[in-house]
């Protein structure tokens, strides 16, 4: 199922996490128009950890998320990402990290229309300058891996929308990305599509890879290792599952 | 409810032995209500004493002498009625968390805002425990333990949503409170 790890990736030093945020703080913006996202956040997301991100809207979700997977640099405080603080990188750099590593899956507008399913999910293979035909073996394995194996050929308009989401998740780990970054994905879902879509997450985050999860909904939240509550831009308090999970 | 109701509803169908009776009511509600088996005897002897229940006399005895119940006509009734009727709000508990919360918010000196933190964290966990019982729940669990878990499920999630809004209620500046 999973390719050997490429020798260009740099493995986490040990017991690393594969996340590691600490005292991160966010302001958007300056002087008295600046925007206080984040206060002073740290947060750990081991690999085979899914963590559930809530609170308010405003409350620097979002903003948490863009930080862990290196779309937005902190204002102060560190964030390591596979082990690499990336404050000391350069933009080339983490943007190689960045698709290497992570993967993006938000509440809409995930795929392009004019691709199919398969090519959409080889898409980001390609940029990594796989071949092509590698890139699509790549894509219909991680297709079958969330249940849309048969769908591959078909365009993004011709699935559900809970479909549409598997996609745009399978897009989000081609490559063995080690981080899931997802903010909403069941936002705009019935519950059953919903279900469909924590289920997957939660398989992957079982399979090795560490999910972040954005999610107003308790019921998703529900299936976390942990779950984090966010308010006015730091961690209120935390839900851990089991003891054997807690840490 | 009643432990009474759930009785006479196992008795339906078909005589049962007290330790019956209790095995077949928690693998019902998914061991989330336990019983002990005196309760199961002094409902039975209540029920017996209200005509709902008779003793099955031509049943036999197991070997430490214990008895088997049947239902009665009056009992098959009564369970009749019992199906046909909503449950009504008044017949259901008052919740402990309400009235504790109500209580927070007009006790001087209570951090209202902590007891719902700690509130939330706690309701997470057990949703998160329910959860995963879901989740190992298999394809061939009867639908009746399931349906159990999934109500324990949106009743959790329901108080998650609602200690969410006391928070956002109570955050605003009110007009008595600036
Ligand atoms: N690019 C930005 N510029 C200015 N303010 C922003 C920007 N992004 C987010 N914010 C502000 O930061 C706060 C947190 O936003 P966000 O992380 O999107 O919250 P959430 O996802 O929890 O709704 C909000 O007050 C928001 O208005
Ligand atoms: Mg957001």
């Amino acid at each position: 199922m999973t390719e050997p790890r490429s020798a260009d990736r740099l493995p986490a030093p040990d017991g690393e996490p594969v996340v590691r945020m600490t005292g991160v703080v966010r302001v958007h913006g300056e002087g008295t128009g600046a925007v206080h996202a984040l206060r002073g956040v740290s947060l750990d997301v081991a690999a085979g950890e899914l963590v559930a991100v809530m609170g308010p809207s405003g409350s620097g979700k979002s903003t948490l998320l863009n930080l862990a997977g290196g779309l937005d640099r902190p204002t102060e405080g560190s964030v390591r990402l596979e082990g690499r603080e990336l404050r000391d990188l350069s933009p080339e750099q983490l943007a190689e990290l960045r698709r290497r590593s992570a993967g993006y899956v938000f509440q809409d507008l995930n795929l392009v229309p004019s691709l199919t399913v398969a090519e959409n999910v080889a898409l980001p293979r390609e940029l990594d300058g796989v071949r092509t035909a590698k890139a699509r073996r790549e894509a219909l394995a991680v297709l079958k891996e969330v249940g849309l194996a048969d769908l591959g050929d078909r365009f993004p308009d011709d699935l559900s929308g809970g479909q549409r989401q598997r996609a745009a998740i399978a897009r989000a780990l081609v490559g063995e990305r080690r981080l899931l970054l997802a903010d909403e994905p069941t936002g705009a879902l019935d519950t059953r599509a919903g279900d469909e879509i924590i289920q997957v997450l939660r398989q992957r985050a079982d399979a090795g890879v560490a999910v972040l999860l954005v999610t107003h909904e308790p019921r998703y939240a529900a299936w976390a290792d942990r779950v984090v509550f966010l308010k006015d831009g730091q961690i209120a308090d935390s839900a851990a599952a089991g003891t054997e999970t807690a840490r | 409810m009643s432990v009474r109701h759930g009785l006479l509803a196992l008795l339906r169908r078909g005589p049962r032995y007290g330790y019956q009776l209790r095995a077949e009511f928690e693998a019902s509600t998914a061991t989330t209500w336990p019983l002990n088996i005196g309760q199961v005897y002094t409902t039975l002897s209540r029920l017996e004493r209200d005509g709902l229940v008779s003793r099955d006399e031509q049943g036999d005895r197991d070997e430490q002498g214990r008895v088997r119940y049947a239902i009665t006509p009056d009992g098959r009734d009564e369970l009749d009625r019992w199906f046909a009727r909503p449950v009504s709000r008044a017949d259901r508990p008052r919740d402990e968390l309400v009235i504790k919360l109500a209580m927070a918010v007009t006790t001087p000196g209570v951090d209202v805002a902590a007891v719902i933190r700690a509130q939330r964290s706690a309701t997470m966990r057990g949703l998160q425990e329910l959860t995963r019982a879901l989740r190992t729940l298999d394809a061939s669990t009867e639908a009746a333990q399931r349906l159990v878990v999934d109500s324990m499920i949106f009743h959790a999630e329901a108080e998650q949503r609602w200690l969410d809004h006391c928070e956002a209620v109570l955050a605003r500046p009110s007009e008595e409170n600036p």
